[in-house]
């Protein structure tokens, strides 16, 4: 099956996402700015949505058509869903899980559902602690390792590490932070720009 | 490493009185608690007279929420020593269990307090705790159940039922605890708003006419809650055309409001 690259900014908003909340389930949308290129998906944002009552339908609704008009007004599109349980050893999908990532793989061919595994995330992990899913014969099947990529995974992880240390996770802003303060930005571009900055003296293409 | 009193410019009493209002508005910031009360506890302790003993268990609670066994330990001791029989102490140890993943040692420090006193809620709540954490959700749900029998007034606990009704996908139920809220909190938007949720999520003409009375409740007691706005923008351009009007109240509404994103 395709393979799926994840990039930095992606991957240290989500991670961050995680810690912000880490009494609760938190869940939020992949995004890729590139088309598709012959079943490869590279996703290079991620959107943090909610930490509360995942399951009710009329926020994550909203949430998902603000995003769709962000993607359409900045050429990116919306290519899968990520989900962290509040319960550190339970990492499957959960049925809200499931609906949403149908409902986004009936827009996008090769849509990922990525689950964190809260075990993995202890402060000496050295693998990612991702297990990512795939959509084979209307199911949702896990994803061969081999076909997950995460380029320059030793400085992503290092970012990741040196933003949760110096408190950065507080910038964060969710869906559902935006609502109970409509100010804060959703897209996250102040984070974007530090997380940017970070990464840049190690590749200036990220 | 700067110290607290350092970095913000603040005696050992504005100190304490943070604590203490944290301690009254039930606030979850345990790495703040940890921070200050760490630093209260080991170098003002002897002035702190016998609100040491309550912020012993408040640092204790927060250390455990930071995986600050340590600390937690520490405060845990100093209570022991102090007041050795105490069901309120127990339960703490029992927590640091619960934090150690050690739940069987847990439950039975639980148990023991249930034998010497039956309605002690505190330790019935851990033990629903417990198989919430361990991913029990039906065993905690009935567990819940039973305990709401007992104790009907129990706010935290019907929300709490709510909560885990809701992950369950079991959105009846789950209406039928906020409902319960409501009936005692009338003037809580929250719990509309929230009743709304699940009533839009449950789907079908009835509770779609529901979540908007609920929506428009919501919004009456406090007009800046921006769910229920929301909820009932979605709502009102769900269906037919006589909804129309509904949605150009809301937009106008929205315009009076001035919620824009920049």
């Amino acid at each position: 099956m395709g393979e799926v690259e994840l990039s930095c900014r992606a991957y240290v908003k989500m991670y961050l996402h995680c810690c912000l909340f880490p009494r609760c389930s938190v869940n939020g949308l992949l995004l890729s700015s590139s088309g598709s290129t012959g079943g490869a998906v590279c996703v290079t944002d991620s959107v943090p949505l909610l930490h509360s009552h995942l399951p009710l339908a009329p926020i994550t609704q909203l949430a998902l058509t603000q995003v769709d008009v962000w993607c359409s007004q900045t050429q990116q599109r919306i290519v899968g869903y990520y989900q962290a349980n509040a319960c550190v050893s339970d990492s499957s999908p959960t049925p809200c899980a499931l609906k949403i990532a149908d409902k986004i793989s009936e827009q996008c061919e090769n849509a990922v559902l990525l689950m964190f595994d809260g075990s993995k995330m202890a402060p000496d992990y050295r693998v990612p602690p991702i297990v990512m899913y795939e959509r084979r014969d209307s199911k949702w099947t896990l994803k061969d390792k081999h076909t997950i990529m995460l380029r320059q995974w030793e400085e992503t992880r290092a970012i990741a590490t040196q933003m949760l240390e110096s408190g950065d996770q507080a910038l964060l802003v969710d869906f559902d932070s935006h609502l109970d303060d409509i100010t804060k930005d959703w897209t996250n571009q102040k984070l974007n720009s530090k997380i940017a900055e970070l990464a840049s003296p190690a590749n200036g293409s990220m | 490493m700067a110290s607290v009193a350092d970095m913000y410019d603040v005696t050992w009493e504005d100190m304490r009185d943070k604590l203490r209002k944290w301690r009254e508005d039930n606030c979850r910031n345990s790495e703040q608690i940890v921070d200050v009360g760490e630093e209260l506890i080991s170098e003002h302790a002897s002035k702190l007279g016998d609100d040491i003993w309550i912020i012993y268990e408040q640092v204790m609670i927060a250390a455990l929420d930071c995986s600050r066994d340590d600390l937690a330990l520490t405060c845990l001791q100093e209570l022991e020593k102090q007041f050795s029989d105490s069901h309120r102490v127990k339960r703490l140890s029992g927590m640091r269990l619960e934090a150690l993943e050690r739940y069987d040692e847990a439950g039975k420090d639980y148990d023991a307090i249930l034998q010497d006193d039956p309605t002690n809620t505190a330790a019935r709540k851990r033990k629903i705790s417990i198989l919430k954490a361990q991913g029990k959700s039906t065993e905690a749900i009935r567990e819940l159940n039973e305990y709401l029998e007992q104790f009907v007034g129990d706010q935290e606990a019907w929300h709490e039922l709510s909560e885990l009704y809701i992950n369950e996908h079991d959105y009846g139920k789950a209406a039928f605890c906020l409902e319960e809220l409501m009936m005692t909190n009338p003037h809580n938007h929250l719990y509309c708003e929230q009743y709304g949720e699940v009533k839009y999520t449950q789907g079908g003409l009835e509770n779609l006419e529901l979540a908007r009375k609920y929506f428009a409740q919501a919004l009456r007691l406090n007009n800046r809650n921006m769910r229920a706005l929301f909820g009932l923008y979605m709502q009102a351009g769900h269906g037919a055309k006589e909804n129309k009007c509904s949605v150009k109240a809301v937009e106008e509404m929205l315009e009076s409001m001035q919620i824009t994103m920049s």
